[in-house]
């Protein structure tokens, strides 16, 4: 029973694994909840006796662990609130780039990052524009990617 | 009166969930309640200087049966100083104005699960606050809403999640191995188990708390990360948040398991040393002021690993005191750097002088801690070189990004609004009082440690 159980648990946290490597944002998210629900069958496979449902009355027999039991409950519920708030953020990040291929996305962190540098560069033009709009450079930065991908959009 | 703090915040937190954070009254709500919290927190760190470790079972269970809460002096010194973080940058965001309705709560709701995990005696249950925290960052991290701030929150919550699952992991492995969950039981158990699963679990332990605090091997999240959130949220992030990570370790490594944390020394001297020179040779090569402050962050970790690796009742003060000072440190950097001023500009040369270790700021404590234990390590020779190595690093990027950022002609300067600026004034002056008069931040620290290394020993 704990060798399979322990397979079990194998094979979906390396299934999950693979899914989070992959190139698309939901893949990455089914890839996450597929490691935390390997997560959860870990715990309840951490349990430290098996037997009949922990229920009153009980019976002579000896019971199954109820700690763990609640502990997975517990799990499930937390990973089960994390998932919506995952899926959330994945579509507000396809919403605002357009796409939900983690290339395009970093693409758009490249350019993020070459203007940067352009604007951390010492000269004294580069300096009047940063003391301009120094409040909120990287939202400033933003705007310019921002309007990149609605003119892909168009 | 150990459960007040954790009650008005979570009250609190519940409250302005449904109420609108970006008006100026809801705010001041907020502060308000952040603000009692931590007085509560700070008169129950009194009382626990007086009486010692307090216990409180939830729910009117006997002792040993329930789920408790227990606060030593360890968790009241990280209580303290997360609510302070976090009552600089909410006062701070006030001040600039918040723009997204969830922010005043999600600040209190990472109050919660920060107190919580300080203040809890169960492993589970740590794990449980410890998601309530990482939850509140998820939401905060996507604070400001532009596309840039949205990829930096889906990494981060991506390999935090990951993070935490292993850390689940390792507390349902406790929990079979030592057959308890309350972390007293746990202790107990632990030297009457057989070592060879408690390496692996407190190599899991070691990991998640790794991802969380951006140690070297683990770090390729964080500077993605910092680069895009908004100031205030950095400052949560690398003055709140990371102390789970720091925590943590003290609190599993140090206290669970003393023997693993040995064992595991040479890995941790390793692995902090890579981080020191690692984190200060990315700094120097950083142009965004951001990321400078990110690679810092990783930099600075690595002092604290090769404190905890060090060990004893010296080694753990020392790591406790660090761990400290660097997150004051670096929520008046992250704060400081996003404004302008003169003001601002002297505030972040104490922050600065104090990551170099420069007297008589407060970082200059945290490097005298670091000699102290190093004298007692194997190879004296070799920490004491690695902290003159890092510290003349810091010097080095920390002044390349003052002059960066405030070394700018007078005409093309405009001060930022004088409230978020009299935020970071605070901060720095603060920093100045512990650098004087460090006597209470040391006899606090090595009473803390004195606790837990004195309840290793059988």
């Amino acid at each position: 029973m704990i060798l399979l159980l322990s397979l079990t648990v194998a094979v979906m946290f390396g299934a999950g694994a693979y899914l989070l490597l992959k190139y698309d944002l939901l893949r990455m998210v089914i890839g996450m909840v597929l490691i935390s629900n390997a997560a959860n069958l870990f715990i309840m496979a951490a349990g430290l006796q098996r037997g009949d449902a922990p229920i009153y009355p009980l019976t002579d027999d000896t019971v199954s662990d109820p700690l763990v039991q609640a502990m997975t409950l517990t799990a499930i519920v937390i990973s089960f609130s994390i998932t919506a708030l995952v899926l959330s953020m994945a579509y507000r990040v396809y919403t605002s780039h357009a796409s939900v291929d983690i290339r395009e996305i970093s693409q758009a962190e490249e350019v993020q990052a070459e203007t940067d540098d352009q604007v951390g560069l010492p000269d004294p033009h580069a300096l009047g524009k940063i003391s301009r709009e120094e409040e909120d450079v990287p939202d400033d930065q933003d705007m310019i990617v921002e309007g990149e991908r609605r003119e892909v959009r168009r | 009166m150990i459960a007040l703090p954790l009650g008005i915040l979570w009250f609190g937190a519940v409250l302005l969930g449904v109420l609108d954070g970006t008006r100026r009254k809801n705010a001041m709500l907020s502060i308000t309640i952040l603000l009692l919290a931590f007085g509560a927190t700070i008169a129950l760190g009194f009382d626990i200087r007086q009486h010692g470790p307090r216990e409180f079972v939830l729910g009117g269970w006997e002792q040993g049966v329930g789920i408790a809460l227990r606060v030593d002096t360890l968790g009241i010194i990280f209580a303290v100083l997360s609510q302070a973080v976090l009552l600089a940058a909410l006062i701070f965001e006030t001040a600039r104005g918040i723009s997204a309705r969830v922010f005043p709560a999600m600040v209190l709701f990472m109050g919660v699960g920060l107190t919580g995990v300080f203040f809890t005696g169960d492993a589970f249950n740590f794990y449980v606050f410890f998601e309530i925290a990482m939850i509140a960052a998820y939401v905060l991290s996507s604070y400001g809403e532009t596309p840039r701030q949205l990829r930096s929150a889906f990494i981060f919550t991506v390999v935090n999640l990951l993070g935490s699952v292993l850390f689940l992991i390792s507390i349902a492995a406790l929990y079979h191995t030592t057959g308890r969950l309350d972390m007293v039981g746990i202790k107990a158990q632990v030297p009457l188990v057989d070592e060879n699963p408690l390496i692996l679990i407190a190599t899991l332990m070691f990991v998640a708390f790794g991802v969380k605090l951006g140690l070297f091997p683990f770090h390729f999240w964080l500077p993605a990360v910092y680069t895009g959130i908004r100031a205030s949220v950095a400052a949560i992030f690398s003055g709140a948040l990371t102390n789970i990570g720091t925590y943590g370790l003290l609190r599993f490594g140090g206290d669970l398991l003393p023997r693993e944390l040995e064992q595991g020394g040479a890995v941790l001297i390793v692995l902090g040393s890579i981080s020191i020179v690692y984190g200060g040779v990315q700094s120097i090569s950083r142009r965004t002021p951001n990321e400078v402050l990110a690679y810092s962050s990783i930099g600075q970790v690595g002092y604290i690993m090769i404190a905890l690796a060090i060990g004893g009742e010296l080694g753990i003060t020392a790591a406790i005191i660090y761990a400290v000072i660097n997150s004051l440190n670096k929520t008046l950097l992250f704060l400081s750097v996003s404004m302008q001023g003169w003001l601002v500009g002297a505030a972040f040369a104490v922050g600065a002088f104090s990551v170099a270790g420069v007297p008589p700021f407060a970082g200059f404590l945290g490097k005298l801690v670091m000699f102290q234990a190093g004298m007692a390590a194997d190879r004296p020779w070799a920490v004491i070189l690695l902290v003159f190595l890092g510290g003349a690093l810091s010097f080095l990027y920390m002044f390349q990004l003052y002059r960066r950022r405030f070394w700018i002609p007078e005409e093309q300067r405009e001060a930022s609004a004088m409230l978020p600026q009299a935020v970071v004034v605070v901060m720095g002056l603060g920093l100045l009082l512990v650098g004087v008069y460090p006597q209470p931040l040391i006899d606090l620290a090595g009473e803390a440690s004195h606790t837990i290394t004195r309840q290793a020993a059988p």
